[in-house]
């Protein structure tokens, strides 16, 4: 037995080391010969990729299978054919002369009364938001030419982080080029895999595409039930206690819009940051459709909830509405927002924000914070009273979905009209088009995720739509029901 | 480099499964185990035979807890959170089995084993410790057989 210590006695001579070779127990030289074969059978081994490589259920495919799906496949005509594409393809021939504002000229000479897109606070055509637009551009020209990272950064960018801030009472925000993918690179910049989201099933699409990017598992509540989404996180929490190695390491979500596009209606805020702080989740909110909507003075769901921006991890935004340019931000607490500027993809990897736009965005900003609410104020009424007049007139020919309060309206045929279906709501946009006002039907992807609504014609309220045109778009809705209904 | 490309646009979601390619990579390797075993070597009081298990198995149990213990990343990878539960000898190489990098990793720890018990003149409790270490901790978890398994759910979450 060879001790610690250094001892005389043995001898650690190199010729003494090789003799004892010829000494050395069988076992020994056997474990050795077995790991130099070893080493000399690795050596010729191939490199290789194991199937389930990805972790997934080995959705590789033999080669029979490949050979069969390949013989299988027919080819799809690149035209569907499909007779609802045709108003879609017949709407691209229609084009428009002027501002796309509270009415729209188009090369036909018509010009319509605009309820379809959504120009909530009638920026479109606002002098001021001009005249800065114009001097930006003369400025700095026209596109920044680079992400935030690379050369992509002017002071108008900085400033309007800065002013977006300081409107929603929040640490940071961070500036991103395109509305659409504000929500879709916040959601999988924080929720990776083997993280979970509870989602709104009726969701816009944009979020669904941060939710399927995300590679979380998504569980979807019934729209607005917040005692379904209580039951899920309930047995979320029940799940996690069997096993809490790994709920300690799982990221929990909910991913909710403020006024949602898809339905009209507004989601309950205060009674979501309960079920938050109850249960640990982290609440992401997305308000393109509620900032300068909702609130009293235009700063959202969380004002009009009446619930603390605090509460709310992450508020999410596109600026293409209310504030009628491009874009969306992100706004939050430093610590929360900051991680985006390396994790946000939409971020680091587009170019920025075309400074004439944030310059735009923040005179528009400007002009939300100084009305203090006035122009919030008037939509609120006038939606108000086109839903009130909706439901008095068009009871048995109409039916619509959507808060009173809200600019955004979705309007369905009652089963007492006729059919609603796709071609019938485009007939009627059609026949308004002719009546003088601009109506559109929501539209969705093929492959959108969530509940698939019944079709509807989304209207979009301005705040200065007058008396009249409300007056002649309740006409022509009465009239053309009407007709529909006696055939 | 391929290493530190975190945050950049590039191809790797994963720097980890890169960087084991780098210029000198196994030369570093082989130097930090020299330098271990000098440092053992020069402490006065122990013997020959010590200072060689002592260095097998220190570079065992730090290989053992570099390459099979620790999961993910210590930076945050474009991977969306595939390599949260992958230990870092899964994530070498892209999850590819018997690469070089992988033939070199599971041949140094042999070859230290082969050289410690030619320096401890094939004593039986020396053979005992160091085969032990050998086999648990640097032979069994690189075979492909336990790719991504973990026994008894240890160490998965």
């Amino acid at each position: 037995m060879l001790i610690f210590v250094a001892d005389a006695d043995v001898s650690w001579e190199f010729s003494d080391l090789i003799e004892a070779i010829y000494s050395a127990p069988t076992y020994h030289l056997v474990f050795e010969g077995c790991l130099i074969l070893f080493i000399v059978g690795l050596l010729f081994q191939h490199s290789f990729l194991p199937s389930k490589r990805r972790g997934g259920s080995g959705d590789r495919l033999s080669k029979a299978e490949e050979d069969q799906l390949i013989a299988e496949w027919q080819p799809e005509p690149l035209v569907s054919g499909d007779p609802a594409d045709e108003a879609l393809l017949a709407s691209y021939q229609r084009c428009a002369t002027s501002q796309v504002g509270r009415s729209v000229t188009y090369s036909d000479g018509r010009t319509l009364v605009n309820f379809a897109t959504g120009n909530f606070l009638d920026f479109i055509g606002e002098a001021r938001i001009r005249d800065r637009a114009l001097a930006s551009l003369r400025h700095y020209g026209v596109g920044s030419c680079g992400p935030r990272g690379f050369y992509g950064t002017m002071d108008v960018h900085l400033h309007l982080e800065e002013q977006l801030a300081k409107f929603y009472g929040c640490e940071e925000a961070v500036l991103y080029s395109y509305g659409f993918s504000t929500i879709a690179s916040a959601i999988p910049s924080y929720a990776k895999r083997h993280d979970i989201i509870f989602a709104d099933e009726r969701c816009c699409f944009a979020i669904q595409q941060g939710l399927e990017a995300s590679r979380s598992k998504i569980i979807r509540f019934r729209h607005n039930d917040t005692a379904h989404l209580e039951e899920l996180l309930q047995r979320q929490a029940e799940h996690d206690r069997r096993n809490p190695k790994k709920a300690r390491v799982t990221r929990k979500f909910i991913v909710v819009e403020g006024l949602y596009v898809n339905c009209g209606d507004i989601c309950p805020l205060g009674e979501l940051v309960k079920l938050k702080y109850k249960y640990k989740v982290r609440l992401f909110v997305e308000e393109s459709a509620s900032l300068g909507t909702l609130g009293a003075t235009g700063r959202g769901i969380c004002e009009e909830a009446g619930v603390s921006v605090q509460d709310v991890d992450l508020i999410a935004a596109g600026i293409e509405n209310a504030l009628a340019t491009q874009g969306g931000f992100v706004v939050g607490t430093k610590y929360v927002v900051d991680h985006q500027r390396l994790s946000g993809l939409g971020y680091c990897f587009s170019a920025s924000l075309p400074p004439m736009l944030a310059a735009a965005a923040s005179e528009a900003l400007t002009m939300v914070d100084e009305m203090r609410g006035e122009r919030t104020a008037r939509l609120k009424s006038v939606s108000d009273r086109l839903h009130q007049r909706l439901l008095a007139e068009l009871d048995n020919l109409w039916s619509v979905e959507g808060a009173p309060m809200s600019p955004i309206k979705h309007l369905r045929l009652h089963r007492c009209t006729g059919e609603n279906s796709l071609p019938a709501l485009e007939a009627a946009c059609a026949a308004a088009a002719d009546a003088g006002l601009l109506l559109t039907v929501a539209r969705y992807v093929a492959q959108d995720l969530g509940q698939p609504a019944q079709p509807s014609i989304r209207l979009s309220v301005n705040c200065n739509h007058s008396d009249s045109e409300i007056g002649s778009l309740l006409d022509f809705l009465k009239s053309y029901a009407t007709g529909l209904a006696k055939k | 480099l391929a290493a530190m490309q975190v945050g950049t646009a590039h191809s790797d979601p994963n720097p980890n499964h890169v960087y084991f390619n780098s210029r000198g990579i196994w030369a570093t390797y082989v130097i930090f185990i020299f330098i271990t075993h000098f440092i053992v070597l020069s402490i006065p009081f122990i013997s020959m035979a010590l200072a060689w298990t002592l260095t097998c198995q220190i570079h065992n149990v730090i290989t053992y807890f570099w390459l099979h213990w620790e999961k993910g990343a210590p930076f945050e990878p474009l991977d969306q959170g595939e390599s949260r539960t992958l230990t870092h000898w899964e994530q070498l190489d892209d999850g590819v089995q018997f690469t070089a990098n992988k033939k070199f990793l599971l041949v140094v720890p042999i070859v230290i084993f082969l050289l410690t018990t030619f320096y401890t003149r094939y004593d039986q409790i020396h053979f005992l410790v160091n085969a032990l270490s050998l086999v648990l901790l640097a032979i069994v978890p690189k075979l492909p057989q336990l790719y991504r398994v973990r026994i008894f759910g240890i160490n998965k979450w």
